[in-house]
C-alpha cells in the first residue's frame, strides 16, 4: 500500500489537518472551526409559504404522475418514435443525479483520499444525493412504458448482462435503496435517540456496534455502484452510435459522465451549503468550504483534460473551433467549466463565499450542459423530427424536483444535517427542555414538534 | 467393461477435465461477444430488395398488414384532399406503430427521376436494439430474426434510441404498448417454414426471400450483369452497421432514399469493446472493491480512534 499512501499524500492540501475542532493556520494563529457537527435548524417555523410552493407543486407532478400510470404515455408528452427519451430521462435521471452525485464525489474525498475536514459535509451530500436519485427513480418508474414487467429484476437468467441500461436498471434502485438509505441511517437514528423513550435508547445502543462493524463495507459498496452506473450512463448513449453528433460521441463517453458527475457532485455540495448557511442563518467554514473549491478545480480541469486529449485523438479539434451551433454549445459547455478550474485556485476566490458560490454554479452548469446536450441538442436522429417536452411532462419534472426541495426543506429541520457548531446544538438542548417543561405543565405532548417549532 | 480406474488414470481425467474447463473459459474470454465485423450464420435468411425492378404497387404493404394483424393507420398528416383527411383510407407516411412495411417514393428535387424504396427492420447480424435491450425483449432468435417478446419488455424505448435504421416504433397511444418492428413475420409464417408476406406476394420478383449468402451472391452478380446501373456498384447491407440481413440494390443514392450512411463496424462492438471487458465476471468492479475497502478499512480505524478522542474532548456522540 505504499504506493497508495504516496498518492494520498500527494493529493493532500498543503494545510491537511486531522482535527476538526480547532486548526491553526500557517501563520501559527488558532482558528474558529465554525462546522463541528450536524445540528438541526431548530428556531425556524417548519410549514412556510415555501415549503407550501413546493410541495403545491410537487402534489401536481405527483398527481399527474399517477394519471399518467393509467394512461398511454402519448398525450403526457412530446415525445416521439425520433425523440424516444424525453427530459425525465435526459434531465431528470441522466442530467440531475449528476449533481446527486456528491455522496460519491465528496464521499471518496473523504473516505478514501483522506480529506478529513470533509466528513462534515458528508450529511448534506448523502441527503441531497438521496433525493436527487430517489426523485429520478420516480421519475424512471412513470416514463417506462410497461413498468410491470420490472419484476425481472430479480430473475438473473433474464439479465442481458452486457446492455448498460440493465446495469442502471439495477445499480441505480439497489445504490439508492441500500446503500445511500444506509448511509442516511446515522442521521434518523440520532433523531430517534435523542427523542426517543429509554427502550429505544437501550435498543439503538445495541444495534450501533453492528452497524459500525458494516459501515466500512457499505461505503465500499457505496462508491463502487455509482462509479459503474454513472459511467454507464454514458455508455447508454454509445449504442446511440452516430445520432449524436461526433463532438459528443466518443467511446471515452462513460468515462467523461463519470467525471461531470465529479465535477457536479462536488460543486452542489458546495452550492447546497452556502445558500442553506445563507438560508439558515448559519456561520461559514472556509476551511471546509475552501476544501471542496481546491478540489472541485482539480476535477474540472480533469474532466477538461480528459474531453480535449478526446477531441484531439478523435481529429475533431478543427469541428471543436467551427464556430457553428454545435462548436458553440461545445465551447459554452467548456468554458463554464473552464473558469472555476482557473478561478478556483486562487484562494482568495476559495475563500470568499460569493466567488465561492458563483464558481460552483458555473461548474455545476457546465456538468449539466456536458450531460444534457449528447441526449437532446446534439442527438440527430435519422428523420426530420422535434421535440419539446409537453406541458405535463414538464409540470411532472418540475414536481419531481420540487419534491426533492420541499423534502430536503424538511429533513434539515428534522435532523442534524446541516454543519454548525457545537454551541448551537447545546443550545438547542437548553431550548427543547425548557419547552419540555412548560408543555408538561400544561399536560401537552411536546416532542417531536418542540424540536423545530418556534 | 470395467469400471476399475486406477490413481493415474483418475489423475489424468482430473488434469484433462480441469483442462477443458479452463481451455473452454480462456476461449470465452478470448471469443468476442461482438466482433467488429460479425459473420452471417449459413442459415441466416434475407431479403433482397432491387428498386429498379420495384413497381410501387404497395401490394407488400397490404400483405404485411394482413399477416401480422396490423390495423389501418389511416390518421394521414400530410396536406392531403378532405376524403383522406376524413380517415377513410389506409395511408401511412412512414413506419409506425401500425405500420411495419412501408413503399416510399422519391422524387429527385426539380428532376422528374424517382425510386421507390421499402422499408423494415434491417435485421442487423449484431443489432443494437438487441445489445441494448436490458431483459432481453428483442432477440435474435432462428434463422437471424430479430422478434421482440412482450413478456420481457419494460417500454424504456432504448430499441428506438440505439437503433441507427430508425425502425423499432412505440405505441405511444396505448395504455399497454407495444415495441412494433418487422419480425421476419417469424410466428405467423417463416415458423411454418413459409416466406414472409411481403417477399411471397411480390408480383415483380423486387423483393425476393431466401439464405443470405445465396441473395448476396444474385445481388453481385446483377451488379456485375450490369455495371453502372446501381449506385456505387454495391449492395446496401453487406457491411452496414457490421451486416444486415436485408440487403438493396438501388439506382439512386441510399442516403437519398433514407438509407443512413454507415461505417463497418457493428454498434454493438463499438458500445461493449471496453465494458465487455471491465464488466468479465464483474472482475472489475470486485477488484475496484477490494482496493477501495483495504484503503477505507485503514482510514476508518483511524477515524474511529478519533472520533473517540473527540467524544471524550467533547462529552458528545460522534456522528457518522
Amino acid at each position: 500500500m505504499n504506493w497508495w499512501k504516496k498518492l494520498s499524500e500527494l493529493l493532500s492540501a498543503a494545510n491537511h489537518h486531522h482535527t476538526t475542532t480547532g486548526t491553526k493556520d500557517e501563520a501559527g494563529a488558532t482558528l474558529v472551526n465554525h462546522w463541528q457537527r450536524g445540528v438541526p435548524v431548530y428556531s425556524e417555523r417548519v410549514v412556510t409559504p415555501t415549503l407550501l410552493f413546493f410541495v403545491a407543486l410537487a402534489a401536481v407532478g405527483l398527481t399527474l404522475a399517477l394519471v399518467r400510470f393509467f394512461s398511454p404515455l402519448g398525450p403526457f408528452s412530446g415525445m416521439n418514435d425520433a425523440y424516444a427519451w424525453g427530459i425525465w430521462k435526459t434531465f431528470n435521471v441522466m442530467t440531475l443525479t449528476a449533481l446527486g452525485s456528491g455522496p460519491l464525489a465528496v464521499g471518496m474525498a473523504a473516505w478514501v483520499f483522506n480529506r478529513e475536514k470533509l466528513h462534515m459535509v458528508m450529511r448534506t451530500a448523502l441527503v441531497s444525493g438521496f433525493l436527487f436519485y430517489a426523485t429520478g427513480l420516480v421519475a424512471l418508474g412513470f416514463d417506462v412504458g410497461r413498468a410491470w414487467n420490472f419484476y425481472s429484476i430479480v430473475m438473473p437468467w433474464r439479465w442481458n448482462a452486457e446492455s448498460a441500461m440493465l446495469e442502471i436498471c439495477f445499480c441505480m434502485p439497489v445504490y439508492c435503496a441500500i446503500f445511500l438509505l444506509f448511509e442516511n441511517l446515522p442521521l434518523v437514528l440520532e433523531r430517534f435517540y435523542y427523542t426517543g423513550t429509554d427502550e429505544t435508547k437501550v435498543f439503538l445502543r445495541l444495534c450501533a456496534p453492528g452497524l459500525r462493524r458494516i459501515y466500512p463495507f457499505m461505503i465500499t459498496g457505496a462508491y463502487v455502484l455509482p462509479l459503474m452506473h454513472q459511467s454507464s450512463l454514458g455508455g447508454l448513449l454509445l449504442l446511440a452510435g452516430n445520432k449524436i453528433n461526433p463532438l459528443w460521441q466518443t467511446p471515452c463517453l462513460p468515462f467523461l459522465y463519470l467525471l461531470a458527475a465529479g465535477v457536479c457532485g462536488l460543486g452542489f455540495v458546495t452550492f447546497l451549503l452556502l445558500m442553506s448557511a445563507l438560508r439558515y442563518s448559519r456561520p461559514l467554514d472556509l476551511g471546509v468550504l475552501g476544501e471542496l473549491g481546491n478540489l472541485l478545480s482539480v476535477m474540472c480541469f480533469v474532466f477538461l483534460g480528459v474531453r480535449f486529449i478526446d477531441l484531439i485523438w478523435r481529429g475533431q479539434l478543427r469541428a471543436a473551433f467551427a464556430f457553428d451551433k454545435m462548436s458553440l454549445l461545445l465551447l459554452s459547455e467548456t468554458t463554464l467549466i473552464l473558469i472555476p478550474a482557473i478561478a478556483l485556485r486562487s484562494k482568495i476566490v476559495r475563500q470568499t463565499p460569493r466567488k465561492l458560490l458563483n464558481m460552483a454554479v458555473l461548474a455545476c452548469l457546465g456538468g449539466l450542459f456536458f450531460r444534457f446536450i449528447p441526449t437532446t441538442i446534439a442527438y440527430m436522429p435519422a428523420r426530420k423530427a422535434s421535440y419539446f417536452p409537453a406541458l405535463p411532462e414538464l409540470l411532472m419534472a418540475v414536481g419531481y424536483i420540487a419534491l426533492g426541495i420541499a423534502a430536503f426543506g424538511l429533513a434539515v429541520k428534522y435532523f442534524a444535517i446541516l454543519p454548525g457548531e457545537i454551541k448551537d446544538w447545546n443550545y438547542m438542548f437548553k431550548l427543547v427542555r425548557q419547552r419540555h417543561q412548560a408543555a408538561q405543565s400544561k399536560g401537552e405532548t411536546p416532542w417531536p414538534a418542540s424540536l423545530s417549532t418556534r | 467393461m470395467s469400471l476399475a480406474i486406477n490413481r493415474r488414470q483418475l489423475l489424468l481425467g482430473i488434469v484433462g477435465a480441469g483442462g477443458a474447463v479452463a481451455g473452454g473459459l480462456v476461449k470465452s474470454a478470448v471469443a468476442e461477444e461482438h466482433p467488429a465485423h460479425p459473420v452471417a450464420p449459413p442459415d441466416a435468411v434475407s431479403m433482397l430488395y432491387d428498386n429498379t425492378i420495384c413497381t410501387g404497387c404497395r401490394a407488400c404493404m397490404t400483405a404485411c398488414s394482413e399477416a401480422n394483424g396490423l390495423p389501418p393507420d389511416t390518421t394521414c398528416a400530410l396536406p392531403l384532399d378532405a376524403a383522406l383527411a376524413a380517415g377513410l383510407w389506409d395511408i401511412p407516411t412512414d413506419l409506425n406503430e401500425k405500420t411495419k412495411n412501408i413503399i416510399k417514393l422519391y422524387r429527385e428535387p426539380g428532376g422528374t427521376d424517382f425510386a421507390y424504396v421499402k422499408r423494415q427492420c434491417m435485421h442487423c447480424l449484431d443489432p443494437a436494439c438487441v445489445t441494448g435491450c436490458p431483459f432481453g425483449a428483442l432477440q435474435k432468435g432462428e434463422w437471424g430474426a430479430v422478434t421482440w417478446k412482450s413478456s420481457l419488455c419494460i417500454g424504456c424505448r432504448y430499441c428506438e434510441v440505439a437503433c441507427p435504421f430508425d425502425v423499432p416504433k412505440f405505441e405511444w397511444d396505448k395504455w399497454n404498448p407495444k415495441i412494433v418492428k418487422c419480425e421476419f413475420c417469424f410466428d405467423q409464417r417463416l415458423k411454418k417454414h413459409q416466406e414472409p408476406a411481403c417477399t411471397a406476394v411480390c408480383p415483380t420478383g423486387a423483393v425476393i426471400f431466401g439464405k443470405r449468402a445465396n441473395l448476396l451472391a444474385q445481388a453481385k452478380q446483377r451488379i456485375t450483369d450490369a455495371p453502372g446501373k446501381y449506385y456505387e456498384n454495391r449492395v446496401y447491407g453487406e457491411y452496414e452497421a457490421g451486416g444486415t440481413q436485408v440487403l438493396y440494390l438501388s439506382n439512386v443514392a441510399f442516403e437519398k432514399i433514407g438509407l443512413p450512411k454507415l461505417g463497418s463496424t457493428s454498434l454493438g462492438h463499438y458500445a461493449t469493446k471496453v465494458t465487455s471487458v471491465i464488466y468479465k465476471w464483474l472482475s472489475g468492479p470486485i477488484l475496484l472493491g477490494g482496493i477501495l475497502y483495504a484503503v477505507i478499512k485503514r482510514n476508518w480505524d483511524r477515524h474511529e480512534a478519533e472520533s473517540l478522542e473527540r467524544e471524550k474532548q467533547t462529552g458528545l456522540e460522534d456522528q457518522l
